[in-house]
């Protein structure tokens, strides 16, 4: 191949180069006849070596479509390069490279390819050691494993984006930014009090935009990852749905948080044992769990 | 009506009563019947019965009308008078910190007696108060409290078949020279006799359930503010039927007067139109601006407040009860209405487990209902469904209902029998109390009276103030119980 090249001389170079920037140029593909009209003073046994040549070595790739083959020019960084592998493993190295970074399932992959699962372990296996692909824990179920190329950084809904460290989600963490959110729409809160003016300044000032607490909460450095501002944004959901604060909007579209209070004192109810005992259903006159000899109310009375 | 009802209506029967009493009221309970089947199914003689229903009457705790062929007279339980003898301090209260100790007097012996004619009231009170006024001036304070009580609708005619509307806040002919004389000792038919006097309890909530909203908007913005709803509230009765669910429009020129003539709360006075505005933009809707004439006019919505004061108890239950993480999920599927398992988790951020435990656990509580969605049968593939949870609101409140009731039963009960362990040292206590006060009175001091207080020892005194303290804060739970029951009834009355 290389001598019969060389052999062709400049002649050929020049015409790979026109066929690759005539498929650049057409996303779609191109034919048979794009390329006889584009550049009708080369023979067609030239051209058609050279296009043998770029499919082969991926730079374009052979579609049908309504019975006209048409090419297309495949990006050469993304390109399968898979080395000294057999069918099968290009076949599964291309489903895999399709799925992108949100990776796919070996069952999926079995369904696609065809392969048997003894065989499929074994090329899975082959192209995980070339280091062609990795598997990657999704978070949605622990046991699943989703293979992607090996370059490729997972996808938020594989991991789980900033909450998960190794298919945990880290509640504590989130709890911490939870009332650290909380501490500084508080602030704001007091400062605006502090501040004076009328009662609409003092409530216009505590507002605070999410992008704000992300710069607070960035500069608090309390969090190893980085946090975007969206992640701060279903964090201060999160304070919004503890009724600590509430949620508006600007004009901008924008959300606005504002620590609030809440109406009411905690109710009477819940401020006896009964209120709050797991066990009021099974409670009665007789039986062992009555007023009467109720441990948790004896223990309240004497505190 | 259920089980815990029926166990708090009997134990206040019983306390305030006597067994006989609560016999008889838990018989009609369970379902209205004649005096012929209350004796049979008591096994009461039947003068007992008699007097315990009449008594009940007395106290507007039993009603009755005629059966069906008009043969008997069939005797009802009134349940939420039973339960409303449980607010009484609260009411008491309510008069001392509105007016002044007089008509705390009047409203106290009314709620003792029941029933009383207006005459007869004001000796009563005469008697207790007399140390400290001469007779003359205080009977005619009394009568004058009285009146303004009847005028402001605290105090109302007892009603009859007979009785008009109008004849229900009619003053009473008072005629203190014979008041004066019967005080004196002597025998005379008073002017009113059989005009009986009661409380109006209508009266009583509209002014609790007035405190109630002035105390959370206070709680949620600040004084100011409370004192706008509170002026907004005073001047909603000028247009207004005290317990429609949204209030005729306010003209908020009229409140702007009061507060500038009043001076009491400067802030308010100086931001007037801003504190206003807060008030009607916030989401949580209190008042709704109807019209832009003079100055604008707004309504109170009653009802929309008193649905998010109950929404926020309940969600505190639901934190205390449970956590906090339970009552983010509540507050988010309140929120959303209907929402399926897998958007919570992802709102909440909490780990998807711990989400599902705590959606079940609510669940099985009662705090949260299912929808299933099933797909119709002639789509292909996996069946699947959609689970979409789901609040019934009035369903949770009367959940709520039913576990106050159940506290309240258990509260009592615990105190009754801690009373019932410690009688024989409570009665000792008495007796003590009672010979030294005697001798007290007699003028033996000393030695002696110290002998007799020492009969009691140290520890029985330790084991006597632990039994104090332990009443105090029991009845005081009770007290914080009833506000948790007040909330909840003013959410279904208005429902």
């Amino acid at each position: 191949m290389q001598k019969e090249d060389a052999a062709l001389g400049e002649d050929n170079v020049f015409n790979d180069d026109v066929i690759i920037e005539l498929a650049k140029s057409k996303p779609n593909g191109i034919s048979n006849i794009d390329i006889k009209n584009e550049i009708p003073d080369v023979l067609p046994e030239i051209w058609t070596k050279s296009i043998n040549k770029l499919l082969k070595s991926g730079t374009l790739e052979l579609f049908k479509d309504k019975g006209t083959l048409l090419y297309k020019y495949k990006d050469p960084s993304t390109k399968t390069e898979v080395k000294g592998s057999d069918n099968e493993e290009k076949v599964v190295y291309k489903i895999i490279e399709e799925a992108g970074n949100k990776g796919i399932w070996i069952r999926d992959i079995r369904f696609k390819s065809n392969l048997n699962m003894t065989q499929l372990n074994k090329v899975l296996k082959s192209l995980e050691t070339k280091k062609y692909i990795k598997a990657v824990k999704s978070v949605a179920a622990s046991k699943k494993k989703v293979y992607m190329l090996y370059n490729l950084e997972p996808d938020s809904s594989v991991t789980g984006g900033a909450w998960y460290q190794d298919q945990d989600f880290e509640s504590e963490f989130v709890d911490v930014l939870n009332q650290q959110c909380y501490r500084f729409l508080e602030g704001k809160r007091d400062a605006a009090i502090k501040l004076g003016g009328g009662p609409l300044m003092c409530r216009n000032r505590s507002y605070v935009t999410a992008t704000d607490v992300h710069k607070f909460i960035s500069e608090l450095g309390i969090s190893k990852v980085q946090l975007s501002v969206d992640d701060i944004e279903s964090i201060l959901y999160t304070v919004v749905l503890d009724n600590k604060a509430e949620r508006t909007v600007n004009p901008n579209g924008e959300y606005l948080y504002r620590a609030i209070n809440p109406f009411l004192k905690s109710p009477g109810i819940v401020r006896t044992t009964c209120g709050i005992c797991p066990i009021v259903e099974r409670c009665g006159d007789a039986g062992l769990i009555n007023p009467k000899s109720c441990k948790y109310l004896t223990e309240w009375l004497n505190d | 009506m259920s089980l815990q009802h029926r166990n708090v209506i009997n134990l206040i029967l019983l306390e305030r009563f006597g067994k006989v009493i609560a016999d008889v009221g838990d018989i009609i309970f369970q379902n209205p019947s004649s005096l012929y089947n209350i004796v049979k199914s008591a096994d009461i003689r039947i003068s007992k019965v008699k007097e315990a229903l009449s008594v009940l009457i007395k106290y507007n705790l039993v009603t009755f009308k005629l059966n069906v062929d008009s043969s008997a007279a069939i005797y009802m339980l009134n349940l939420k008078n039973v339960l409303l003898m449980l607010r009484f301090p609260k009411f008491i209260n309510l008069i001392k910190t509105k007016f002044d100790e007089t008509y705390e007097v009047l409203v106290e012996e009314i709620l003792l007696k029941g029933c009383v004619t207006a005459s007869e009231l004001i000796i009563k009170v005469a008697k207790r108060l007399q140390e400290q006024k001469t007779v003359n001036i205080l009977l005619q304070e009394l009568k004058d409290n009285f009146n303004s009580l009847v005028t402001a609708k605290y105090v109302t005619r007892l009603s009859t078949q007979v009785t008009k509307a109008e004849e229900l806040y009619l003053l009473p002919n008072l005629d203190l020279k014979q008041i004066l004389t019967v005080l004196n000792g002597e025998n005379e038919t008073l002017s009113d006799a059989g005009i009986y006097w009661t409380i109006n309890s209508d009266r009583f909530h509209q002014d609790l359930r007035d405190q109630l909203i002035v105390n959370s908007v206070s709680n949620k913005f600040d004084d100011n503010m409370g004192e706008l709803i509170r002026l907004l509230l005073q001047q909603m009765y000028v247009r207004t039927d005290p317990w429609v669910s949204s209030s005729n429009p306010i003209p908020i020129l009229e409140v702007k007067d009061i507060v500038k003539k009043r001076n009491t709360h400067p802030q308010l006075a100086t931001f007037f139109e801003q504190y206003v505005n807060i008030l009607e933009q916030d989401a949580t809707g209190i008042i709704r601006k109807v019209g832009e004439a003079s100055g604008g006019s707004f309504q109170v919505e009653i009802k929309h407040i008193f649905t998010q004061l109950t929404w926020e108890a309940v969600e505190e239950i639901v934190n205390e009860k449970f956590d906090s993480k339970a009552s983010r999920i509540f507050r988010l599927v309140k929120l959303r209405h209907y929402i399926e398992p897998e958007q919570i988790q992802n709102l909440v951020m909490i780990p998807a487990k711990e989400v599902k435990r705590i959606l079940y656990m609510l669940l099985e509580e009662n705090f949260l209902v299912v929808n299933e969605l099933k797909r119709s049968a002639t789509s292909l593939g996996p069946s699947k469904s959609f689970t979409l949870f789901h609040i019934r609101l009035s369903q949770v409140v009367r959940t709520m209902l039913e576990l106050c009731y159940k506290t309240l039963y258990n509260i009592m009960t615990r105190r009754c029998h801690e009373k019932y362990l410690n009688k024989r040292l409570i009665d000792k206590k008495h007796r003590v109390d009672t010979i030294t006060h005697g001798m007290r009175v007699q003028g033996i001091s000393g030695d002696s009276v110290l002998d007799i207080e020492e009969m009691i020892t140290p520890p029985e005194n330790e084991i006597l103030e632990r039994i104090g303290k332990m009443m105090k804060k029991l009845s005081l739970t009770e007290l914080e119980i009833d506000e948790t029951l007040f909330l909840l009834e003013m959410y279904l009355k208005y429902e």
